[in-house]
């Protein structure tokens, strides 16, 4: 049994190794606003690199980690000139879905050339403890420290003494002022987002090392828990992630203490819903700084959506519903049935993110949510498929507006944060809550969909179902755009502050978005449950949540249509092309990125 | 004061500059003569401070010509244009309000790499600012609006620069600081900086400014010598009668 005293001990290498992480975040959030979500990738190269180093090319230790520094310094130089700067003039949500696309290329490039199976990364020093207190600390946890402590003191010093750092520090307080003195403001990005790589790639070396092994889901990890920390500490304020760090470290590390290790990240992410509420600039936020450019209609990419005649759309609609008529293979009534199950969920985030602008990150976690619904239902209560497929989209409507309405009061990229942890929240609540959703064993056996007594069990049938179902929504989605409420949804989008003040209640919009929104993701979850007939925490996981996102951008944003031809094009493409599963993921990293780059509005134009 | 045979420092010909669909400025041509302080009035939405954002290159115009000191500017970069000797003091000061008084200064010097002289220039700046002497170590942010005021006059004479562009340099300030602004635009020319500054404020602009230009929705109405416009019926009419005339 560890002692206290080791338990804190844990909670600060650990912190100290989120701090690596975190204040790359907070230089780059100070001088781009951007939270930059391939952070963790670039400390998951950072670990990859590391073992080419300690195993294939036998390297000592210091030189393991000045060759990780350097080489992730590179690979974050490159990320910065090819992925953000071409973005530079763009609307202000391109960047941040630039770093999401380039975490998924970073990510699935390691996974191919690495493969997916964890890898052992020995620690190069001696495996001793010595005993201090009650507790105990080995040469590795010194390491940690001593690099964290050394950072720190090398940043402090970059920024307080040097011309660049001067540079830096008056780029994140006023771009265009700085620019005025003729700071180059390109070069202070390159700065700071080569800092922030060698310090995360480092940071991820450490981890392997610290744990002994590394595998690709340290990724998305490590940018969580690097974003809470440094939103804890106040985005964009440094000294503030340090503290946030060791703060989550601990936390943390007490939390498992009590009880026990599955619950570490549940501690992590209700920190930052409870900083994020109580105190949205963190708990040691810098000065209020007015926002550089008014705000106004800059968030989604303006244009003209593609106008569809009626009769074509009915065509369409026509030929898809008497599809399963004709001879075609089982395969293809397949693939469109998962399009429909994706359609229904981007429906729903065209709704949230495009019509009213609150990007979620999270949200397969009303999949989630409407899917254990329904399946529990039906499973213990022997409520009706169809009947218990409704409750879930109205328990998804329910709770997930319940869940989301504490960050209302946030905007922009806080959203996204936030949406990011309510997301991880609900699925850590699925795997510990076991006396209800029977934890990591899942659910299974879950009775397939029928409607009105009846089993729809061939493919035709379920076909139809999902695609009705779908259609219905869509429908019902273009009249709420259409009438008064859908215009209220785009000014607060367009202008929170503006609409107000025409007495616009930003709440009871939002909720009201929240509501419509959660009930097709929710309905969506629970046929995917009857169909799929086992479940469990990692079904619906962020990787959805993200390819929801890219449909929805794909087909542009607030786009109803767009929204069923970004899932049909996004879930179809890849199938009729025989591209094996395990480049999907790039691709639609590929997809996202080039959209950003060249056609930000998609392919139907954003509403 | 320089004859008008003399090469102008600054020369905007013939700018047109858009914001999307929106047309801002319309064949705007206006010359900084070396040496003068050359005033632009204007109300709001005029195109005064998308004029400096031309000159400083943080605008692109899509057709015209600016030349400072001989050479186009067209295509620099706003740091290579700071390079060229033209310092500005923004719109609301915009000074970095977590660095100290100090840093803000030296921000100015930014571009230049002599560091006795700038020492010396920070200590001069002290002379000409008396009271920044006791704020130096201050964060920028905590100062008054007055104070922020001299602060960054000071930080744009860091970079000993030919022109000083000023957007609106007297707003949101009290009167007696009005006055000592003026007075310090008026010493800074002295000492042969040319200034070229945005005004809503015609009467007080027409006070110490050579010339002046009158925009209207992106087109030059009037200009010539501040003397002659100040007494002009239809500047009166415009900026000076009525209310504007506080």
């Amino acid at each position: 049994m560890s002692s206290w005293l080791d338990y804190t001990i844990n909670g600060l290498i650990v912190g100290n190794v989120y701090a690596l992480v975190a204040v790359g975040l907070a230089l780059i959030f100070g001088v781009s606003r951007l939270i930059n979500f391939a952070q963790g990738s670039i400390y998951l190269v950072g670990a990859y690199i590391g073992w080419v180093a300690v195993v294939q090319l036998h390297t000592p230790l210091p030189l393991t980690i000045i060759f990780v520094a350097v080489a992730a310094a590179l690979v974050g130089l490159i990320i910065e000139r090819f992925g953000l700067r071409p973005l530079q003039n763009s609307v202000r949500i391109a960047p941040l879905l630039a770093t999401i696309g380039i975490s998924f290329v970073l990510d699935q490039l390691v996974m191919l050339t690495f493969s997916p199976n964890p890898r052992a990364l020995p620690s190069q020093l001696p495996d001793i403890r010595f005993q201090i207190g009650g507790g105990t600390i080995g040469p590795l946890d010194l390491l940690i420290a001593g690099v964290g402590i050394s950072s720190a003191l090398l940043l402090f010093v970059f920024l307080r003494y040097t011309k660049l750092g001067w540079a830096v520090r008056a780029a994140s307080q006023d771009r265009d002022a700085a620019m005025q003195m003729g700071v180059d403001v390109n070069r202070v990005n390159q700065t700071v987002f080569g800092i922030a790589a060698a310090l995360g790639g480092v940071s991820g070396l450490l981890v392997g090392m610290y744990y002994n092994q590394i595998d690709t889901a340290m990724s998305l990890q490590a940018t969580l828990k690097g974003v809470v920390a440094e939103v804890v500490g106040g985005a964009g304020n440094v000294p503030g992630a340090v503290i946030g760090s060791l703060l989550l470290g601990l936390v943390e590390s007490y939390g498992v203490a009590v009880f026990g290790t599955s619950y570490r990240n549940l501690f992590a992410f209700l920190l930052l819903v409870v900083v994020l509420v109580l105190r949205p600039n963190g708990l040691f936020a810098s000065a209020r700084q007015a926002p550089p450019e008014p705000l106004t209609g800059t968030f989604i990419a303006p244009s003209r959506p593609v106008r569809i005649p009626r009769w074509a759309l009915a065509v369409a609609v026509a030929a898809f519903a008497i599809l399963p008529l004709l001879p075609v293979s089982f395969y293809i009534l397949q693939t469109l049935i998962n399009a429909w199950l994706l359609g229904m969920l981007a429906l729903s985030l065209t709704l949230v993110a495009g019509t009213i602008g609150q990007v979620s990150l999270g949200h397969a976690a009303l999949l989630a949510i409407g899917a254990y619904t329904s399946a529990l239902l039906s499973l213990t209560l022997n409520i009706p498929v169809g009947l218990a497929i409704v409750a879930g989209g109205l328990m998804s409507a329910a709770l997930g507006t319940i869940l989301i309405s504490p960050s209302f009061r946030l905007r922009g990229h806080y959203v996204s944060i936030a949406t990011l942890a309510i997301g991880e929240i609900v699925s850590l609540v699925i795997l510990n809550w076991e006396s209800v959703t029977r934890g990591p064993i899942g659910i299974s056996g879950i009775p397939p969909l029928s409607l009105f007594g009846y089993d729809l069990i061939s493919p035709a049938s379920v076909y139809w179902f999902a695609y009705a179902v779908m259609v219905v929504l869509a429908l019902l989605q273009s009249r709420l755009l259409g009438s008064h409420l859908g215009r209220s949804f785009r000014a607060i989008r367009d202008d929170d502050i503006a609409a107000r003040a025409y007495g616009l209640s930003l709440n009871r919009y939002k909720s009201l978005a929240f509501i419509f929104g959660g009930f097709a993701a929710g309905i969506s979850g629970g046929i995917a449950a009857h169909l799929y007939s086992y479940i469990n925490h990692e079904t619906f996981n962020t990787q959805q949540s993200i390819l929801a996102l890219t449909v929805v951008i794909l087909g542009g944003l607030g786009n109803v249509v767009g929204a069923i031809v970004g899932a049909v094009a996004l879930v179809g493409l890849p199938e009729m092309f025989r591209i094996a599963a395990e480049y999907r993921i790039l691709i639609y990293g590929i997809v996202l990125l080039l959209l950003v780059r060249f056609r930000p509005q998609g392919l139907l134009g954003t509403i | 004061m320089s004859t008008s045979a003399a090469e102008p420092l600054l020369a905007l010909s013939n700018v047109n500059t858009f914001y999307g669909q929106a047309q801002v400025h319309f064949d705007l041509s206006i010359t900084v003569g070396r040496g003068h302080i050359v005033c632009l009035l204007g109300g709001n939405a005029s195109g005064k401070s998308t004029t400096m954002k031309i000159i400083l290159g943080l605008v692109k115009p899509r057709s015209g010509e600016v030349m400072f000191d001989g050479a186009s500017l067209i295509g620099l970069t706003t740091p290579q244009i700071v390079r060229r000797g033209i310092a500005s003091v923004p719109e609301a000061r915009r000074l970095f309000a977590d660095m100290s008084v100090r840093e803000n200064i030296l921000m100015g010097a930014f571009v230049r790499n002599d560091r006795g002289a700038v020492a010396q220039d920070l200590d001069k700046m002290l002379t000409l600012f008396p009271k920044l002497g006791q704020r130096l170590s201050q964060r920028a942010g905590s100062l008054s609006g007055g104070e922020q005021q001299m602060v960054a006059m000071a930080r744009a004479l860091m970079s000993r620069p030919r022109l000083i562009v000023m957007d609106e340099p007297t707003m949101g300030l009290s009167p007696l600081y009005v006055d000592r602004v003026l007075e310090l635009i008026r010493t800074i020319n002295q000492e042969g900086v040319s200034v070229f500054m945005v005004e809503q404020n015609a009467s007080l602009a027409l006070e110490i400014a050579h010339e002046a230009y009158v925009l209207q929705t992106g087109r030059i109405v009037l200009s010539g010598a501040a003397r002659t416009l100040k007494d002009d019926p239809r500047v009166r009419d415009a900026y000076l009668g009525g209310s504007e005339a506080a």
